[in-house]
């Protein structure tokens, strides 16, 4: 199962291909290299029988037919233990028949031509003519001779002269050279054939099998998370290749993936056990009512009341449902350039007047035309909750303070105040949803303002830090300038 | 006023039917889209109250097709949905304010009011009750004859109290309209700008204008 899963993956398929290329590639060399070797070694034979012919045909010139038979008879050596034959087959007749030579009859052709060379058994032929095919150019045995090659042709390429009117001489030379290149040359091919095929299946496969593996390792994952372990995730190489990349991504996804789920999961239980606080308070008003109450106005203040409840319960409720909006990021395709000086000088043009009934001051710092991209109602919100914040809870006489301040890489935004401030090991505390300080507990709110106003800025890539304003509290929200 | 109500929670529309007539409105009431599309066409109505999600045609629908038809009566959505893609979408096709359920009587009924004023009401450059005069173009004030110095939601909080002279505006429509909040704030906004505008035009006159409704919101009033 796992070998066919290997030869059905990418990275093997990759790998046949090429080898198929390198293999065509090679094939188209070889048959060059043949083409040019035989080629040349064709020539060469035709020079070396040219040469012969002109030698005897010398002779033939000079002193007739005798001397022609002489140098026929010498080339061949009379020898039986000649070993100096090359290979070289003559043929010489005249008007009464053949004169010297060791092919006994020819058809008396002029020019090139093929012959099937004459069958002899090694030792006879030795014994007969003093010439052992034994010993061809190329030091192997030749093959049996009087099989045409593997082009159907002769294994001797001769050349027929007439030298006179009635005198035919043939000179022949064997082509167990150029059969045992093409020979070679094809070993060869097969080899390098056998070789890329090898080694093309074993990388291949190696290849094929890491990518499987890591391929198994991501399924594995998805997998895990399927069965419901949601903060299992793709281990990464690190060296940022494809899979990599993938996996990294698929990550991400994940990671966003749980985060909806966590803040679904943390949405269901915030409403199941925090809004059953206002609801008994609600439910124990009604039943005094309906138990207690003996006048008209008893019942009337009572209903005011339980309408009061209910009011908070559903702004609670609202809280929940907007922060829960947020984080789920669907607001980030409502960003839009806005002017934050613009919305920050409304803001505090807004809460002056409050911040002076109670005897506080609300100061600005802004600079101007200080712009970003993001959501206007958002983030009036969130300036909204953090001055609102800085004015409910502290006395009377509190200095408020909100700025603005660009810098090279971030826009930085502050809400202080010198009230009492928040200890510091309460400070990350105060981010959760519903929690409240001891000592707020009397005040009007839900203790959500702080969650929210951390959603919208995790929202807009910014992050909310509180901090000491010595005395009171920094609220910091610095949102990362574009580039 | 004439009122349209297209609601298909016919406990609800009861409840809000009867409260409309007590208030001297009369109803018709449609508990389904396709027949609340028909009725909307005719000329008759003054407001239309409509439900966001009904059976058959979604509310959202009938008022893109209610203006692509040429109506143009105004219309008010009560919805369920509160996110800000909602209202925002609401609004956009078409309607001309947003209330989300549940929600105070008293709150619809003064949104309603002010949605049947005179259209006409848009054109005017100068604000006139009484002896206060509110120059829409120049950005001035002058009550009895003395020019009044407002701060800029000043003069937007007493031009959105006059344009509505004699009708209640709670404090979420002052908060959407004059400061464009669409949430509750914690502190009394409102209150504390009031009572500063009411300072100002006050200052050298017996008779406030502004007039508190307990619970509910404010008045202009303005002599006819």
């Amino acid at each position: 199962m796992r070998r066919l899963r290997i030869i059905h993956t990418e990275s093997f398929r990759l790998a046949a291909l090429f080898a198929v290329l390198f293999l065509g590639l090679a094939g188209v060399l070889m048959g060059l290299t043949y083409w040019i070797v035989e080629g040349t070694q064709r020539a060469e034979l035709e020079r070396v029988i040219d040469a012969d012919i002109g030698t005897i045909e010398n002779g033939f010139r000079g002193q007739g037919i005798r001397e022609a038979v002489e140098v026929v008879q010498q080339r061949l050596g009379s020898d039986a233990t000649n070993t100096d034959w090359t290979g070289e087959y003559i043929y010489l007749a005249d008007g009464s028949g053949k004169r010297a030579g060791n092919l006994d009859a020819l058809d008396e052709k002029v020019g090139l031509m093929w012959l099937t060379r004459p069958y002899r058994s090694p030792s006879d032929g030795a014994r007969a003519n003093g010439t052992s095919l034994d010993r061809g150019t190329s030091g192997r045995t030749l093959r049996p001779a009087n099989r045409p090659d593997a082009y159907g042709r002769g294994t001797v390429l001769g050349k027929g002269v007439a030298l006179a009117n009635d005198v035919y001489l043939f000179i022949g030379r064997d082509t167990a050279t150029i059969v045992a290149t093409r020979t070679r040359l094809i070993h060869a091919f097969g080899w390098v054939t056998a070789i890329t095929l090898l080694l093309a299946a074993a990388g291949g496969s190696v290849f094929s099998m890491q990518f499987l593996r890591r391929v198994d390792a991501i399924a594995r994952t998805c997998n895990a998370i399927v069965a419901g372990r949601f903060n299992d995730r793709i281990a990464l190489r690190g060296n940022d290749d494809e899979l990599d990349r993938l996996a990294g991504s698929i990550n991400l996804m994940l990671d966003r993936i749980s985060e909806l789920l966590e803040n679904l999961q943390q949405v269901s239980s915030d409403i199941a056990h925090d809004l059953r606080t206002p609801l008994t308070h609600l439910r124990k008003r009604l039943e005094d009512a309906r138990d207690k109450s003996t006048t008209v106005d008893h019942y009337s203040t009572a209903v005011t009341q339980a309408v009061e409840d209910t009011d908070e319960l559903l702004g609670i409720f609202s809280a929940l449902l907007r922060i829960s909006q947020v984080d789920a990021g669907t607001r980030l395709a409502a960003f839009h350039e806005l002017s934050l000086s613009g919305l920050l000088k409304e803001l505090c043009a807004m809460y002056v007047p409050v911040a002076e009934d109670e005897g506080k001051s609300l100061q600005q710092r802004l600079m101007d035309g200080v712009t970003m991209d993001g959501d206007q109602e958002l983030l009036t919100q969130l300036f909204s909750n953090l001055i609102e914040n800085a004015l409910r809870h502290t006395p009377s006489g509190t200095q408020v303070v909100v700025s603005v301040t660009v810098l090279p890489d971030a826009v930085v935004t502050t809400v202080a105040d010198s009230g009492p401030g928040i200890p510091e090991h309460e400070r990350a505390k105060v981010l959760r949803r519903f929690y409240r300080l001891s000592g707020s507990r009397s005040s009007r709110g839900y203790g959500l303002g702080l969650s929210l106003v951390n959603s919208i800025a995790n929202l807009h890539g910014a992050s909310l830090v509180l901090s000491d304003n010595s005395p009171g509290l920094k609220a910091t929200v610095s949102f990362r300038r574009g580039k | 006023m004439n009122l349209l109500l297209i609601e298909d929670d016919i406990e609800l529309a009861d409840s809000l039917a009867a409260g409309f007539r007590d208030h001297g409105h009369s109803v018709v009431h449609a508990a389904d889209g396709a027949s609340g599309l028909r009725l909307a066409r005719e000329p008759e109505h003054q407001v239309i109250v409509l439900d966001r999600m009904l059976p058959g045609l979604d509310g959202l629908s009938l008022v893109r097709q209610l203006r692509a038809a040429g109506v143009r009566t105004p219309v008010i959505f009560l919805t369920t949905m509160s996110g800000i893609d909602d209202r925002v979408n609401g609004l956009e096709a078409g309607a001309e304010d947003y209330l989300v359920k549940p929600f105070a009587f008293v709150e619809l009924l003064a949104r309603i009011r002010v949605l049947g004023r005179r259209p006409a009401d848009q054109a005017v450059t100068v604000l006139r009750a009484g002896d206060v005069e509110l120059d829409l173009l120049q950005r001035t004030l002058i009550r009895a004859g003395r020019a009044i110095e407002l701060l800029p939601q000043e003069f937007r909080l007493l031009e959105y109290l006059m344009r509505n002279a004699n009708r209640l505006v709670t404090r979420a429509m002052l908060l959407e309209n004059v400061w464009d909040i669409h949430f509750d704030p914690q502190t009394s906004v409102v209150e504390s700008h009031i009572s500063r505008l009411r300072a100002k035009l006050n200052a050298d006159s017996a008779v406030d204008p502004i007039q508190t409704i307990r619970g509910a919101g404010y008045k202009f009033l303005a002599p006819s």
